[in-house]
């Protein structure tokens, strides 16, 4: 039933609140506070509930990379796990292709997890007592199908997140690098719709971190996947997202692009976020732009709105001559031109 | 009594909790001391105070037993089977393939060393000439252990499926791991009738909740995520269970299944008393009755090597495994089925080899020799340790100074100086600012000159409820108050003091004794080199085994009784002072190092007081174990609750052995929980 335009995931007014009866609580404190939501979660906590998501409503749609980011604690994988229905979910409404999956029946969501649900754990969440090969074939076994068929497939996956050769071993004997791949293979054997992704690469070291940034997005450009990614890292968001969302105590604060959520911060707490971001590759000339025709000199770079302010930078400064520069008793040394100054500046990993 | 009390009233001396309590239990006793002559209701509760509870129980019980009587003699016609079939595989199959296969399966689960260890203990059985009699209670273990394997696996699965059982599950292993052993085998015999199948399911009842706790713990600390992980891979939760959870939880699951085994194996030669199926624990019994101590020491021996053999071999499957080379295995088998073929017709029958006959009479001979020449040596030790430290504390220093042991009569100006000095080291420590101290050294003092049988009941409850007030609160308080008062209202009041004399002076010589070894296995290397295996071993052996040693040596009696169970009961004393001692954080000792403390002031001063929360639990284990050996070392002769179990046991009372166990569990529990309020208490106070 799902068209093109359907949206994969579509949350309304979504709510987890831990605590004992959490329903009715959430029911009587949204009755005290008239509907504000700000007034329920706190009424909430000062009750000594946990509104872990508080009326979060947004859209993923189909083949985007929506990145939720957020502080430790502010609810991204509660909302993630709210969203796979791992946790049941308090007040709010989950759509999954069009479909309702609150309340929905054991069956249709074991049904739901084998065809179009895949999920990469913040820990791995790798089964100790399997190997690789039957780890990642596991989601396929549980469907019943056949020692061969499953094991063609983990070998496909397996080579697909670059761990030939491996599949024999135990969990136990990988690096954390490599587990974090299989348990990307995992999640990847039923060939999933939707993937789920919590922290997967948090737990790793800055190196091996990038280098599966890069994979990731080289499997995503082949395989097309609607995606929730979880991170607290705005330098990875920026990388991967189409579209992020930002989190703060439950509440979903901004929704944007990554220029959006650079330049048009909502708030000092997403501000905080973009401060050590740099600017110039993300921000685009519109931003700093005057409008009008006014007052120019008599250059003119060819800058464009679109063009990021790294690029600008650089075009400005071709127009300069190489200039010279002295060494300490001020005698000239050599030149410098000006456009490898700018090029010098720029942060290579894009 | 309230905690507000705590705080520093201006003007007031300042009193804690701990010493409001200890002062009013030493004004309740002295109270009591003092009116005791008006009013003798307040030393022994009056007999017409007491209800028929015991006859209720049994009555109750009874019916409740008659009424499920023919399911259970239904279900004991059945096990029939099985047993029967166990016992004609291990006792008809030749003996060398037994040995072959437990080697074979030795070498498969721990390489060349577990091979030996099977190999040589197997032989020593054959031996010993107690084959048959070892494989009949191999049998018996070997039908109980997957029923209990079974029963304690589900309920552990159970409890894991629906949380709200969860609590009650673990009060109920709780309550069952306090409830000593031989109060299961009374209603059992009631319903089962005298015979194997009582052993079988005492058995397996005993051995079922270990397996349920490791099942319900391994399942609980299955890593949340690896139980998402399963779940978003789309299994049914039959599929989660059985194809992730449980294996993921298997180490733990293994300890369980360990541990079952231990139980089961401890459990059937316990219930050897009942008779009748001429296995290994009723051989033991019976020379130990005929004062055979050759043969009941061999016999022993054949228990210890079973109970070594089979904890070795499981607790391997709970660790990280090697793979030995298979072809081993195969090797042995064939060599084993070689054997026995090739040596057929010249095959000697299994009891018949019986090699070490000579050895057991040369024992025999030599004890004998031993116990005449050294007799008066070890009957001055018995005698000494009972008249002037078993004794006293039993019925207390004016009853128990006689001319005939102490030389001299007491006199109350004796009685008088003893209060006096009691009095006076309390001042002393009250004076040098520890209070608290001062109150308790006054009511120790008179509770040696009381003894501890002899203590009013009001000063035993208002003692208790203080020490549960100051370990645990009002809750425990009240708790212990109303456990205690159902064993007054009994009428085992009496009995349980006694159990709680000769346990209290177990427990007191294994904290002494157990703490010094501990302290200085922590301090020396080379000392926990020698009784690290030591522990080890007297922790395997099945509790049955520690009388076999004190019976030989000091006849049937309370000190041989005292000394079965201190024996049993130090180990976790030593391991846990050891432990708690060891496990101080590095940078604590190096903040003491760099202090420039001595060793002496490290040890005082930073490792006791931070090992203190582990050396209270490991006196609550040795209470615990001391509790349990107390029961079995009323077949070497023990007054008190333990006695009345067994009579009850050959009587076939049911009512009397449900409360005397109901009786012992209480004292267990109470004593538990104090110890654990403790502990917690010393645990909060270092911000554990
Ligand atoms: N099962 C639970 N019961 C009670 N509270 C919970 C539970 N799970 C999460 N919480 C609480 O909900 C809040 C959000 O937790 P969540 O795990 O979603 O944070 P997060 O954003 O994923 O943090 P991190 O980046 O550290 O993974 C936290 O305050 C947490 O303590
Ligand atoms: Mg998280």
């Amino acid at each position: 039933m799902s068209t093109s335009d359907t949206p994969a995931i579509a949350c309304r007014n979504l709510w987890q609140v831990f605590g004992p009866s959490a329903d009715k609580a959430l029911t009587e404190a949204l009755a005290r506070s008239g509907g504000d939501t700000n007034a329920a979660a706190a009424d909430l906590r000062a009750l000594g509930y946990i509104p872990a998501v508080q009326d979060a409503s947004f859209e993923v749609r189909e083949g985007e990379l929506f990145v939720i980011m957020g502080l430790s604690g502010s609810g991204k994988s509660t909302l993630v796990r709210c969203i796979s229905q791992l946790l049941p979910g308090t007040g709010g409404e989950i759509r999954i292709d069009g479909e309702n999956v609150v309340g929905a029946s054991k069956q249709k969501l074991t049904e739901l997890r084998r065809r179009k649900l895949g999920m990469v754990f913040q820990h791995f969440g790798l089964f100790p007592h399997m190997t690789v090969a039957e780890n990642v074939a596991y989601p396929l076994k549980v469907q019943g199908v056949g020692r061969k068929e499953r094991r063609a497939r983990a070998q496909e996956v397996i080579s697909l997140v670059g761990l030939d050769g491996r599949e024999e071993s135990f969990p136990r004997q990988l690096s954390g690098g490599q587990r974090q791949r299989v348990g990307i293979a995992r999640s990847l054997a039923v060939n999933p719709d939707i993937w789920f992704l919590d922290e997967p690469f948090s737990a790793l070291d800055p190196l091996i971190r990038r280098q599966l940034q890069d994979e990731f997005l080289r499997i995503q450009g082949s395989l097309r996947k609607s995606i929730v990614f979880i991170t607290h890292d705005i330098a990875e968001a920026l990388k991967l997202a189409d579209r992020i969302a930002i989190m703060r105590d439950g509440k979903i604060v901004q929704i944007g692009t990554p220029t959006e959520i650079v330049l048009q911060p909502v708030d000092d707490y997403v501000r905080e976020f973009s401060k050590d971001v740099a600017k110039g590759r993300h921000a685009r000339v519109a931003s700093v732009m005057q409008a009008g025709d006014g007052t120019r000199g008599p250059d003119d770079p060819g800058l464009t709105t679109s063009m990021t302010l790294d690029a600008a930078l650089a075009r400005c400064m071709e127009l300069y001559q190489p200039v010279p520069v002295r060494d300490a008793s001020g005698a000239i040394v050599g030149t410098v031109n000006p456009s490898d100054l700018a090029a010098a500046l720029q942060v290579d990993d894009a | 009594m309230s905690v507000a009390a705590d705080v520093a009233v201006p003007g007031a001396p300042r009193l804690t909790v701990g010493a409001q309590a200890a002062l009013i239990t030493a004004l309740v006793g002295a109270l009591c001391l003092a009116l005791e002559p008006m009013a003798p209701w307040l030393g022994a509760w009056p007999k017409t105070w007491v209800l028929p509870m015991t006859d209720w129980v049994g009555t109750g019980v009874s019916w409740l037993l008659d009424w499920i009587k023919p399911v259970a003699r239904l279900f004991s016609d059945i096990m029939v089977y099985p047993m029967g079939w166990a016992n004609t595989v291990l006792n008809a199959t030749p003996w060398p393939m037994v040995i072959g296969l437990v080697t074979a399966l030795g070498w498969y689960l721990g390489g060349l060393s577990m091979a030996a260890l099977a190999f040589v203990g197997l032989g020593l059985v054959l031996a010993s000439g107690y084959w048959h009699e070892g494989m009949n209670t191999l049998a018996l273990v070997a039908v109980s252990v997957p029923l209990a394997l079974v029963v304690g696996g589900g309920i552990g699965i159970l409890a894991n499926e629906v949380p709200r059982l969860k609590g009650a599950v673990q009060a109920v292993l709780d309550v069952m791991q306090t409830v000593p052993t031989f109060a299961y085998l009374t209603p059992l015999l009631l319903l089962f009738g005298f015979g194997p199948v009582v052993g079988l399911i005492a058995s397996a009842i005993y051995a079922a909740p270990p397996m349920a706790r490791n099942v319900m713990l391994g399942l609980e600390r299955v890593e949340a995520e690896i139980k998402e992980a399963a779940i978003m891979s789309g299994g049914t939760r039959f599929q989660q269970l059985f194809q992730v959870e449980i294996p993921s939880a298997s180490k733990q699951i293994m300890v369980g299944f360990n541990q079952c085994l231990m139980a089961a194996l401890s459990m059937v030669i316990i219930a050897a008393v009942i008779g009748g199926f001429n296995d290994i624990g009723w051989e033991v019994l019976l020379t130990m009755r005929k004062a055979q101590f050759g043969p009941s020491l061999l016999a022993g021996m054949v228990i210890v090597i079973f109970a070594v053999v089979i904890d070795r071999m499981s607790a391997v499957l709970a660790t990280e495994r090697k793979r030995y080379d298979l072809r081993v295995v195969w090797a042995v088998l064939a060599f084993a089925v070689a054997f026995t073929v090739l040596f057929w017709s010249s095959l000697p029958g299994a009891s018949e080899v019986a090699m070490l006959d000579g050895v057991a009479e040369s024992v025999d001979r030599g004890l004998t020799r031993f116990t005449q020449t050294n007799g008066v040596a070890l009957e001055a030790l018995k005698n000494n340790t009972l008249y002037y430290v078993l004794l006293p504390l039993r019925i207390g220093l004016d009853q128990a100074v006689l001319p005939f042991t102490w030389g001299f009569m007491w006199t109350p100006a004796m009685s008088a100086w003893v209060f006096g000095l009691g009095a006076g080291l309390g001042l002393l420590l009250a004076w040098r600012g520890n209070l608290t101290g001062g109150i308790v050294t006054m009511i120790l003092f008179g509770m040696i000159e009381t003894g501890v049988t002899n203590l009013p009941w009001p000063f035993v409850l208002t003692g208790a409820a203080a020490l549960g007030y100051v370990a645990g609160g009002r809750r425990l308080a009240i708790l212990v108050v109303v456990l205690l008062g159902t064993i007054l209202l009994s009428g085992l009041w009496d009995r349980a003091l006694l159990s709680l004399y000769l346990c209290g002076a177990s427990v007191f010589a294994c904290a002494v004794v157990g703490g010094a070894i501990g302290v200085a296995s922590a301090i020396w290397t080379p000392v926990w080199r020698v009784v690290r295996p030591i522990c080890d071993m007297l922790q395997t052996i099945p509790l049955f085994v520690f009388l076999i040693p004190v019976l030989m040596l000091f006849q049937i009696g309370e000190f041989s009784a005292f000394l079965a169970i201190c024996a049993y009961a130090v180990v976790p004393m030593i391991r846990y002072t050891r432990h708690g001692l060891v496990d101080t954080p590095e940078e604590m000792m190096e903040a003491a190092i760099s202090s420039g403390a001595t060793d002496w002031q490290i040890l005082r001063d930073v490792r006791a007081p931070y090992a203190a929360p582990t050396i209270l639990l490991g006196l609550n284990q040795t209470i615990l174990y001391a509790f349990s050996m107390l029961v079995i070392a009323a077949l070497i002769g023990t007054t008190g609750l333990g006695q009345s179990i067994y009579l009850a046991l050959g009587q076939a009372d049911v009512g009397l052995g449900i409360s005397a166990g109901a009786a012992m569990a209480i004292l267990a529990l109470i004593a538990d929980r104090l110890v654990q309020g403790f502990a917690e208490e010393r645990r909060k106070a270092l911000g554990l």
